[in-house]
């Protein structure tokens, strides 16, 4: 049997946990205990999870985020979302065929009596801004408790293996993400009077003030508080086309929930959908894990993230198709294959020059949607409430842990102490948000032979200064018109070639160069974030910004900055590439190729818009031709949003869909705003009587 | 222009859009006034969709009839499926005061025609199985009472409604209304104004505010219940189960499975939670789940989607309010269904119309005295 795991990691350290036995469907599992049990599968070969009871369709991963249930599987007899149900040794594991059965009897249920907890502020979610807004509370003395579905601390941060843009000051930017997540995490502990209840979801908030929390998957509470904090995140937008729900068809931050949380090897070959930094980003996890990305395709006409990401991405020997849709992923019972076509001026897919990859994977990227259910309830109900980070408004983590503070401050005003902003604060805020600005051109660098320098690859304006912040001699200074930590990065000064500024660059977009005793050959020195050694005297393919092979360059030596995570590998190539040279192609072009003719059978209308109840672009076409909408929920006759997730993906996919139908989609009721899903069994709530029990 | 119709609706909900059905049906030019972006998206909606004629009071029972007969046409007829199942009621007893209540209004369920009797604690185990055997007495079981889709009923009362010509003015609210010799010359809403024959007051839980608009003040009082669904299992039971013991905070719960194989359940608190706010509560689950498990231990392992809350319109003695009214000429009412909207609607709205078109057969006229807005509210029905 396969075992999918990751064996090493160029960034990660490969946790080794106890192994227990379990069974899935009757055949003997190994997985580490306490680890996701749909983890634990995927480790094992596992892509089909359940079958849906509409068409039996297999149904795989694909939020990892307990927020969907395609991963539902039987344990010991009951339905659980696998993806939030820690292994232990000796379950019995099977794949949930339709509806799950209801029990005469199951085994060994917890007791645990339901419990009441009181605090002054509640902050749902522990990412970056709900860790830096129950800092700043617990810090100004008000009592908070902090509610997040996950076992660390972090959010999101857990998962970013790369090094983060931003300030160093602010946001501990030239740090990785995972490793900010800790020091936020740590942060949170030392504070006095912050009590984090991990592994718990906030189910419902309540119009009498208080929240119900299903506290790690056996206790159902009930927290009272005079305000709340909503930071609670955001969830992956989805996409439609026909294939979407075959199994091997999801997001990209449940991908590198798998990849970089987990350390299993969930793909072969992947295709990323979206070239935003969400999706540049999935793509070079993937590589750093092993995975062939064969390319991203974005319908834009440019990279929408940041440009040093795409540069990177290209430069891995990843090829960006820009002005692209995807058309469609077929497969027997998960994919096989995706197909790819350009667009025409009106976004029309031109089929005749589609493309096709064999690919096992194909990762969405588009974007994200704030989960602000709950900041939206507090304010119908009355509460003091302040939403913060993604919930607010999607942006960078790094904007996030100031945003986090600002909300404290909001909260802490809210609430009767007067404890004011700092306008600093939220003009640094406001940069760290900011999108990519302007593309420069930059000079030609003067090359000496007596002494390295810094060569930039960064053109864009993008808010980042750690380069900046570790040179001795202070020889890198931000330049340009925005006086803020958007404007480039300039070489004036003294370089020693110590290799900080390389080391330490986000974006790996610092290099240095200088001129070879050789005559005609110039050394560089090329950041490298791949655990390959290169033997002195190794010819190893050289690519520009662009991701164009220049040719071979010859190893001379590879040195490795632990703080950082991030080799240098010092190459000797032609003179005329020393400014040019940027980085080594980690992809043979072979494995990123199309096949040889395009594969495909198009049905754009047999996309799946409510993934829950598996209602079809053709369903909602044709409801909408029988009926005048003009309210969201009418399309609840046909199941759309009714299911386990409730609306949460479909609900923003629908509009559009209905705008085929010629219904204008700002006319559009909405849906009715429900809760984050997660399912609180009765047991738990009825548990009152068990206490002499417990 | 003002526009003229023969009959203004107010309240696209369980009862004013199949009425406009009718009414169109019969020739009339019906317009439906919503405050609501669609139809059904007051209490309608709330509801978790039991359809029951088992009632005490004979006037419910009759438009309880109705409506159940309508439903189990509404496929062959109109061709809408609304997952109707032919589920049942159960009523279980565990004490003799509660058998011996169920059992003294069987006499009256039956003479009106409704299929209802007696059964043993076994037959009661077998139609739900996991039900608390011990101390079950039996209980009564009305095997043609049944469950559906509110959302798919509304879908097909619209689209009835929309091909039968019926005008629908959505997110309009009425703001007033100008009277001229005792009648109704004009409806004022926050969009435009219609000229009506006839109001129909249909307003559910705003009925009692657009009765005062005219000068009438209805007895109409809204309290909240609130609601809950489960994941889907393969379908265990069918009948609606309705525990009517009463506890020290609630008075009766119920609960049943649809066809998708959620769990639906619902309470009455004690005493009633007065006031029009549809946002949840804490109490709900803690209130409701232990009386299930009670009953039912089997459900413990289920788990709990997703709560809401809705209104009950009710009245001074859980009947509805239906009759023209004497202040103002030319306007009907149709309010205060107690929460049964969805199962009283279907059969009301055929009889209303009968009714106003001069059709009414005459065993149906009693039904319109002993809901009379000018009774005297004393009478309780005792299955609510």
């Amino acid at each position: 049997m396969m075992i999918a795991r990751l064996t090493e990691h160029p960034i990660l350290n490969v946790r080794k946990g106890e192994l227990v036995e379990f069974s899935f469907d009757g055949k003997k599992m190994q997985g580490q205990a306490g680890e996701m049990l749909s983890t634990a599968l995927i480790a094992n070969g596992v892509k089909v999870f359940s079958r849906h009871r509409s068409g039996d369709a297999p149904q795989g991963i694909f939020c990892a985020n307990g927020q969907c249930a395609q991963c539902t599987v039987i344990v010991n007899g009951l339905p659980v979302k696998s993806c939030i149900t820690p292994l232990e040794k000796g379950m019995v594991v099977e794949t949930l065929n339709h509806l799950p059965k209801l029990p005469h009897a199951a085994p060994d249920l917890p007791a645990h009596p339901p419990r009441e907890l009181t605090c002054d502020v509640l902050v749902v979610g522990a990412g970056p801004s709900g860790i830096r807004a129950s800092v700043e509370l617990g810090q100004l003395g008000f009592s908070v408790i902090v509610v997040d579905d996950k076992a660390e601390p972090g959010g999101k941060l857990v998962l970013q293996t790369h090094k983060f843009f931003g300030s160093v000051e602010d946001c501990f930017a030239g740090t990785r993400g995972h490793v900010i997540g800790q020091i936020l995490g740590e942060e949170m502990r030392q504070t006095p009077g912050v009590k984090v209840i991990p592994n718990s979801t906030v189910a419902a908030l309540y119009s009498d003030g208080k929240a119900a929390v299903f506290e790690e998957n056996r206790r159902y509470t009930h927290v009272s508080f005079r305000g709340l904090i909503a930071a609670t995140g955001a969830r992956e937008r989805s996409l439609v086309f026909p294939g979407n729900d075959l199994p091997g068809v999801y997001g990209a931050g449940a991908f590198q929930t798998l990849v970089n949380r987990d350390l299993v090897k969930a793909a072969g070959r992947v295709l990323v959908v979206g070239c935003g930094n969400v999706g540049l980003i999935a793509a070079y996890h993937a590589l750093q894990a092993g995975i062939t990305v064969v390319g991203l395709v974005d319908i834009a006409p440019e990279v929408t993230g940041y440009k040093v990401h795409g540069d990177k991405i290209r430069r891995m020997g990843v090829p960006i198709y820009l002005r692209h849709t995807v058309l469609c992923v077929e497969g027997d019972g998960m994919v096989e294959r995706a197909t790819i076509a350009p667009v025409d001026s009106d976004g029309r897919p031109l089929l005749e020059e589609a493309k096709t990859f064999a690919v096992d994977t194909v990762l969405i990227a588009v974007g994200l949607a704030s989960v602000d259910e709950y900041f939206a309830d507090a304010q119908e109900f009355g509460f003091p409430v302040v939403k913060t980070g993604d919930a607010d408004e999607i942006a960078e983590a790094s904007s996030a842990m100031l945003g986090g503070r600002i909300a404290g401050r909001k909260m802490a005003r809210l609430l009767g102490k007067d404890t004011p902003v700092p306008e600093e604060w939220r003009e640094k805020m406001e940069i760290l948000k900011s999108r990519p600005g302007r593309v420069m051109e930059r000079e030609k660098p003067i090359l000496s032979r007596e002494t390295f320098r810094p060569v930039f690859h960064c053109m864009q304006e993008i808010p980042c200064d750690p380069c900046t912040t570790v040179c001795q001699f202070d020889s890198i200074k931000l330049k340009g018109e925005t006086g803020t930590i958007m404007d480039l990065p300039e070489f004036d000064g003294k370089c020693i070639a110590c290799g900080l500024c390389a080391a330490i660059c986000p974006g790996l977009a610092i290099t240095l160069a200088r001129l070879s005793p050789n005559p005609g050959m110039a050394e560089v020195v090329l950041p490298h974030e791949f655990s390959t050694a290169y033997e002195a005297g190794s010819q190893i393919p050289i690519c520009d910004l662009d991701g164009n092979v220049l040719g071979q360059g010859t190893v001379l030596k590879q040195r490795y900055f632990r703080k950082y995570g991030t080799h240098l590998i010092t190459v000797e190539v032609p003179e005329e590439w020393a400014h040019l040279a940027a980085g080594i192609r980690v992809q043979p072009e072979g494995d990123v190729q199309p096949l040889s003719e395009a594969e495909f059978q198009y049905f754009p209308e047999d996309g799946i818009v409510c993934r829950c109840e598996r209602v079809t672009v053709k369903e909602i076409l044709d409801f909408a031709r029988e009926n005048p909408i003009h309210d969201l929920n009418q399309l609840k006759a046909i199941r759309v949003s009714m299911g386990a997730c409730g609306g949460k993906t479909c609900n923003v996919l629908v509009p559009r869909i209905l705008g085929q139908a010629g219904v204008d989609p700002s006319s559009l009721a909405p849906a009715t705003r429900r809760p984050v899903t997660v399912e609180i069994p009765m047991w738990a709530i009825g548990n009152q009587e068990q206490d002499g029990e417990a | 222009m003002m526009r003229s119709y023969d009959v203004v609706i107010i309240g696209a909900g369980s009862v004013g859009t199949i009425l406009s059905y009718w009414l169109a049906k019969k020739g009339l030019e019906v317009a439906v006034i919503e405050k609501n972006a669609s139809v059904g998206r007051g209490e309608h909606r709330a509801a978790i969709g039991g359809v029951r004629a088992t009632h005490s009071d004979p006037a419910k029972i009759k438009i309880g009839l109705r409506s159940l007969e309508f439903l189990r046409e509404l496929e062959r007829e109109f061709g809408f499926d609304v997952d109707y199942v032919e589920g049942g009621y159960l009523f279980p007893a565990y004490q003799e005061s509660i058998a011996s209540k169920l059992k003294s209004l069987l006499a009256v369920q039956q003479k009106i025609g409704l299929e209802i009797d007696w059964i043993g604690p076994d037959q009661v185990a077998a139609l739900v199985p996991g039900i608390r055997e011990e101390g079950l007495l039996g209980g009564t079981y009305s095997p043609r009472d049944g469950h559906l889709s509110p959302l798919k009923l509304a879908s097909a009362f619209y689209q009835m409604a929309l091909s039968a010509g019926v005008e629908f003015y959505f997110r309009t609210r009425v703001t007033g209304f100008v009277l001229e010799g005792g009648r109704v010359a004009e409806i004022k809403t926050d969009g435009p104004s219609l000229s009506p024959g006839l109001v129909i007051n249909a307003a559910g839980s705003n009925a009692r505010e657009i009765g005062l608009l005219l000068g009438t003040d209805l007895p109409v009082v809204p309290d909240a219940h609130e609601a809950g669904v489960t994941e889907p299992v393969e379908r265990f039971f069918y009948p609606m189960v309705v525990d009517i013991e009463p506890t020290a905070d609630s008075e009766n719960y119920y609960f049943y499975q649809d066809p998708e194989g959620s769990v639906l359940f619902c309470i009455t608190p004690k005493p009633k939670r007065l006031g029009a706010t549809k946002a949840s509560t804490s109490e709900f689950l803690p209130m409701v789940v232990p009386r299930l498990l009670r009953l039912c231990p089997r459900l413990r392992y289920l788990r709990v989607r997703r709560v809401w809350r809705g209104m009950y319109p009710g009245t001074p003695d859980d009947r509805p309010i239906v009759g023209f009214d004497r202040n103002v000429q030319g306007v009907f009412h149709a309010v205060g269904m107690c929460g049964q909207g969805l199962m009283l609607g279907p059969g009301l709205g055929q009889l209303v119309a009968d009714r106003l078109v001069g059709e009414l057969a005459p065993e149906d006229e009693d039904v319109f005295e002993l809901l009379s807005p000018y009774r005297d509210f004393t009478a309780k029905e005792l299955l609510r």
